[in-house]
């Protein structure tokens, strides 16, 4: 009788043994597959997770996410998500009726290491920035990572000291390639009136020096620290209250037949990505395609015609919500000293500069 | 005899009226019943709020959009304490990357069920993905099927560049804040590029030749200077029987605007009732009443969380000067209790959700990333 039972259980250990070693896992893409097992046509009553699940990560987690198939008899777990690098993923197929799972662990593509970032350039480009400067572009080379912005930015004072609360906290605002940061300084020390203002005054002050400075551990979309970091330095100037005025703007225009590029003098620094995609040129026949260029500073727009010039008239047309440095737009200033201006409010969308071409 | 007979009938015939009527109430009714089946396409998941019948509305700052999702989640309960430690972890799980790349967005209780959903980002780069998770207070997580799933979609820019070849547009404007009102859902946004960044009110159902009515949102200070000024948090508010939105700009006093001032092409000026101080951000704000008084907690980027006396709110004089940090209008106490708090939501007139996690590195005005792990939790309003 002892005989028969340890006989039995002999033939239990090898059959649960033979099964699981003749049961294997695969992945293939982001396709997990329970190979040598013949699954039954419907799911068991705990669903398919009862049998194979995924887990990454470990402690009270949940499984990963995925939906299950039975395809060409095999059970297969597709992934919702890619399979991704630095990520170790354990799949387990526990046979009903067996005692012992099938585990297999898999690691998901080996992470790049090589340092592809630094920070191409830095807008306003000028090296003096008025005392009420409002924003700061930065463009990388490559895609960088979100939420590292407030450590990683600093700007250091003539005696190298860090100073503090300079920008806005909060939200990045990043262009949807991740390749340009928009930092604001803080607009509560810009703005006249406001404690922020009044106790600490503005972020930068006219005459002292300043170094822009950015970590190069910051990190780029694949997780990897910078080629280098990046310094700028900069002098503190007089604040900028009153706003653009195209009357004042000295247009060069070019010579009929030529595609030279149109000059426009705008007389002060503005906002570079807005200069981008607020000044249109419009001729007779309506808007003209061409590419735009901007230069001594941001100071000078350009535009060059895809077709040569004809002769006639011809417009700058310029949106009103068009900033320069300190955040003052078109017939509105940053903040309205409503003693001094009390409906200075440009209500129009555009205005224009007229030129003719002969 | 016979008048006992018919006093049992009209019982019987008042209980059927009873029960009809509540198994009518609770249909699912229109705010859901406009959301069409298919994929919510979203290129993030940011600010959240709830509108009515399990209604979820999701800011996708990336696409330009707000997008309404059916949570399809209308049961009504009181809710659980909730205390789930590493919400980052598990969602890292679900969706097959190491916690540090996942970004909790934000947080929203549903009115009716009490469940919790989170907006996150799976990734940190540009190849980012949207997620909606729901958690429970067992700590079971759960995404939202963005595949499939009862949704509408009104988008906040001008369309496209019809040449599919020009370079992607990099303009942006981050929705900061969402909340319902009156049957319009109130949007506040800011732009990585022009900073007259407008308020928006979108009437729900979307209408997708409306993108709603944008109000010029005016910040005064000192009496003299007006600016205007991007919202940062807002959240709507009664006083004496008025609605107002109590507002957060990003140049950071805590302004009221009455709710009859939003109307379309108005420019809003918000007046003063508190300045927080420099070098910092309200996150959100949590208005309740408690022992017969009024107040507001209020969550803040490097200021803690505070807790504003809101007793007089309606009556109380507009900051006119500037005055010293910390105890500018409103009186309020900070709350040192709550710390590393990232995020604050509504459960009921009693409770509160936080959302925490350990400060990365660095001075509190520039702190590094969080170090993880982030925890949800239920308190009760101080």
């Amino acid at each position: 009788m002892t005989r028969w039972l340890v006989a039995l259980a002999a033939v239990l250990v090898l059959g649960t043994t033979a099964g699981s070693q003749s049961v294997s896992i695969q992945l293939e893409g982001n396709t997990f597959t329970v190979v040598g097992w013949q699954p039954p046509a419907a799911p068991p009553a705990g669903g398919w997770p009862s049998v194979f699940a995924v887990y990454v990560g470990t402690g009270d987690v949940p499984p990963l996410l995925g939906t299950y198939a039975v395809e060409r008899g095999t059970l297969t777990f597709r992934a919702t998500y890619p399979i991704s690098s630095g990520v170790r993923y354990r799949a387990s197929f526990h046979q009903p009726g067996q005692r012992t799972a099938v585990e297999r662990t898999f690691d998901g593509p080996s992470k790049s290491t090589t340092p592809l970032a630094r920070v191409e350039r830095v807008y306003p480009s000028a090296d003096v920035l008025p005392s009420n400067q409002l924003r700061l572009y930065i463009y990388f080379t490559a895609p960088m990572s979100r939420g590292e912005a407030a450590s990683r930015v600093h700007v250091l004072d003539g005696g190298g000291k860090e100073l503090s609360a300079l920008f806005l906290p909060g939200e990045e605002l990043w262009d949807p390639a991740a390749q340009r940061l928009t930092m604001t300084f803080d607009p509560g020390r810009i703005k006249r009136g406001l404690t922020s203002n009044e106790k600490m005054g503005p972020p930068i002050a006219e005459g002292r020096r300043y170094t822009l400075a950015i970590d190069r551990d910051w990190r780029d979309a694949r997780g990897v620290a910078m080629i280098e970091g990046y310094r700028k330095l900069f002098r503190g100037g007089p604040a900028v209250r009153t706003p653009p005025d195209q009357r004042t703007w000295r247009v060069t225009p070019p010579r009929a037949g030529t595609a030279d590029p149109l000059v426009v003098d705008l007389g002060r620094a503005m906002n570079y990505p807005l200069l981008l995609r607020m000044l249109q040129v419009s001729g007779p026949r309506g808007g003209l395609d061409g590419t735009i260029a901007v230069a001594r500073n941001e100071s000078e727009w350009r535009f060059t015609p895809r077709a040569a010039w004809q002769a006639g008239a011809y417009r700058v047309v310029a949106d009103t919500r068009l900033e320069d440095l300190a955040g003052n737009r078109i017939g509105q200033p940053f903040d309205i000293d409503v003693f001094e201006r009390v409906t200075e409010h440009i209500t129009t969308d555009t205005v224009a500069v007229p030129f003719a071409v002969r | 005899m016979r008048y006992g007979t018919v006093i049992r009938a009209a019982l019987a015939l008042g209980l059927t009226i009873v029960l009809v009527f509540l198994a009518l109430s609770h249909r699912p009714v229109s705010a859901a019943a406009a959301l069409a089946p298919g994929k919510a396409d979203l290129k993030s998941a940011g600010a959240l709020a709830f509108g009515p019948d399990g209604v979820l509305f999701v800011g996708d700052s990336m696409g330009g959009a707000v997008v309404a999702l059916d949570t399809s989640d209308r049961t009504a309960a009181r809710g659980a304490q909730m205390d789930v430690q590493g919400v980052d972890q598990k969602i890292a799980a679900l969706v097959g990357v190491t916690p540090d790349q996942i970004m909790i967005n934000d947080v929203a209780v549903n009115p009716i069920s009490k469940n919790v959903y989170v907006s996150a980002s799976r990734g940190r780069g540009p190849d980012a993905m949207p997620l909606v998770v729901r958690v429970e207070p067992s700590g079971a997580v759960t995404a939202l099927n963005l595949g499939n799933i009862g949704h509408a979609t009104v988008s906040l820019v001008d369309a496209p560049a019809a040449d599919p070849a020009a370079r992607q547009d990099p303009r942006t404007t981050t929705i900061t804040d969402m909340a319902f009102v009156n049957g319009n859902l109130l949007v506040a946004g800011m732009s990585n590029e022009e900073w007259s960044s407008a308020l928006r009110s979108i009437p729900y159902p979307f209408n997708t030749a409306a993108r709603g009515t944008q109000l010029q949102i005016w910040h005064a200070s000192h009496g003299r200077y007006e600016t205007q000024s991007p919202v940062r948090t807002f959240v709507p508010y009664t006083m004496a029987g008025q609605q107002f939105v109590l507002a957060a700009y990003t140049c950071t006093p805590l302004v009221k605007i009455p709710m009859t001032d939003l109307k379309p092409g108005s420019q809003v000026k918000g007046v003063t009732i508190a300045d927080l101080g420099a070098g910092n951000q309200p996150l959100d704000m949590v208005p309740y009443k408690k022992d017969g008084h009024d107040y507001i907690l209020i969550a803040n980027t490097s200021f803690g969380v505070v807790k504003l006396h809101a007793d007089s709110l309606g009556t109380d004089k507009p900051i006119e000067s500037p005055t010293v940090v910390n105890v500018a209008g409103a009186p309020y106490d900070k709350i040192t209790t709550l710390t590393n708090v990232q995020h604050l939501a509504q459960i009921d007139d009693a409770r509160a959700l936080v959302v925490t996690a350990t400060r990365g590195a660095g001075p509190a005005y520039a702190p590094g990333p969080s170090t993880g792990p982030v925890n949800l939790q239920t308190i009760a309003l101080p």
